[in-house]
């Protein structure tokens, strides 16, 4: 048996991920470093017991099992964070005021408009949509290694996936009629 | 390969996760069917959104936060004595016996463990079982606006209120001289029967006495404790009376000792 290289070398690659999961499910940037924190923690701990390839899986499953630890917590006191405060940064990006300059700067922001759709859209999603959509579109996680972090067969992370996306489509077009009612 | 099952798959397909023969057919599907087509190509636009908006970025001081918890975590566990492990079993377990011993230490043990199981249930259950729904219809008691469905403090009022609500007229006492005015009664439901619950008051405390008739032989005043409540049992000519209440334990030995 081959001894495991120092956790730290594994699993520092992979914060960006692990703190992107947790803020899209916590969506709040304090909690989810919080949330990193604990989960690195944990991970840590258990580092001994880790069999595999790769660990960027195993170690997101253990991020998503604090955040919704942690969801479940905070539910049970009753104290619930606002979608709108959690994403201020975006909304306060207001996307048409500056007058386009030219056809380049336009194209801008649009494209800077429809993340911010995209953002908040994918923030609407159900939790059990959310996630799965983050790990397939911000982090290009194979079907089965989201099974792995979610705890579900491959079959579930597809149904899953095919509904998320789809409703994301639906919120999508539902944002972007309200906000642009004079639009063609 | 039908509109509704294609459907479904776009959005494997656009991940290329289908085996080849969903992915063929989807394929082909879409030549055909243009809304499957405009899904698909919906889907790969939201994608691209997102991939484009990428990942929420990272707060520069996490690394070194996350790093020093490990490292404090790591420092922890070099420091912390490995815990030992059980002495002396070890031995004494792997000494070899013969397979008839074995079996015999393992018959007994498994008596015994019945033995003690059954008689721990069936001693701890009853008494326990209704300390619990004692305290339970006190507290309960107590949650509502009042703990008495008749109030009176004459016992000339409270005991016939019982009549006709319960097949057994329960003592009621006045014990307004001694401390212990009568406040009134109600019906409460202990041990799977109706009984009686008669209450009186202590200053501010209020005492729920519960009463019901059982055939056992007279027993002296046993006390417990639970949740910071006070409970006392006694039985007397047939009938099982629990006192439970939050004054002292002093204080409902004296009410006991009074009924």
């Amino acid at each position: 048996m081959t001894a495991l290289p120092p956790f730290e070398d594994l699993a520092i690659p992979h914060l960006g991920a692990a703190y992107n999961l947790a803020f899209w499910l916590i969506r709040s940037r304090p909690d989810a470093e919080d949330i990193v924190q604990d989960a690195y923690l944990r991970a840590f701990k258990a580092y001994a017991g880790f069999r595999g390839q790769d660990i960027r899986p195993w170690l997101l499953a253990i991020v998503r099992n604090v955040a919704y630890r942690w969801l479940s917590d905070r539910r049970r006191a009753g104290n619930v964070v606002s979608l709108d405060e959690a994403l201020a940064p975006d909304a306060e990006r207001a996307p048409f005021e500056v007058a386009a300059e030219d056809l380049n700067a336009e194209q801008e922001l649009i494209r800077d408009a429809e993340r911010g759709y995209v953002l908040r859209g994918l923030a609407e999603l159900p939790a059990a949509f959310r996630e799965v959509v983050v790990l397939r579109e911000l982090e290009g996680l194979a079907y089965r290694d989201i099974a792995h972090v979610i705890g579900a067969p491959i079959g579930t992370v597809m149904s899953r996936l095919a509904r998320g996306r789809n409703e994301l489509r639906k919120v999508l077009t539902r944002l972007i009629d309200k906000d642009t009612p004079n639009a063609v | 390969m039908q509109c509704e099952r294609a459907r479904e798959l776009v959005s494997a397909y656009v991940d290329g996760e289908l085996p080849a023969g969903d992915r063929r057919a989807v394929e082909t599907h879409m030549t055909d069917c243009r809304s499957c087509a405009a899904l698909a190509s919906d889907f790969r636009q939201v994608g691209q959104s997102l991939s484009a908006t990428g990942r929420e970025p990272l707060p520069p001081a996490l690394e070194t936060r996350v790093r020093a918890s490990l490292a404090q975590a790591r420092a922890a566990d070099v420091h912390s004595p490995v815990p030992a492990r059980a002495p002396r079993l070890g031995p004494i377990l792997a000494r070899p016996r013969s397979p008839l011993r074995a079996a015999a230490a393992l018959v007994a043990v498994c008596v015994l463990s019945a033995l003690a199981t059954w008689f721990t249930v069936s001693r701890s259950d009853e008494a326990t079982l209704q300390a619990r729904d004692v305290l339970a219809g006190h507290v309960r008691a107590l949650l509502q606006d009042s703990p008495i469905t008749v109030a009176a403090s004459d016992i000339h009022v409270v005991k016939p209120w019982f009549a006709g609500r319960l097949e057994f007229s329960p003592e009621v006492k006045d014990l307004a001289a001694e401390g212990f005015p009568l406040v009134g009664g109600r019906l409460d439901y202990i041990d799977g029967r109706r009984v009686a619950a008669i209450v009186y008051k202590r200053r501010l405390h209020v005492i729920s006495v519960f009463i019901w008739p059982a055939a056992k032989a007279d027993a002296a005043p046993r006390y417990a404790t639970r949740n910071g409540y006070n409970l006392a049992t006694w039985d007397r000519q047939g009938f099982s009376y629990w006192a439970v209440s939050d004054v002292s334990a002093a204080e409902l030995a004296q009410l006991v000792g009074l009924l």
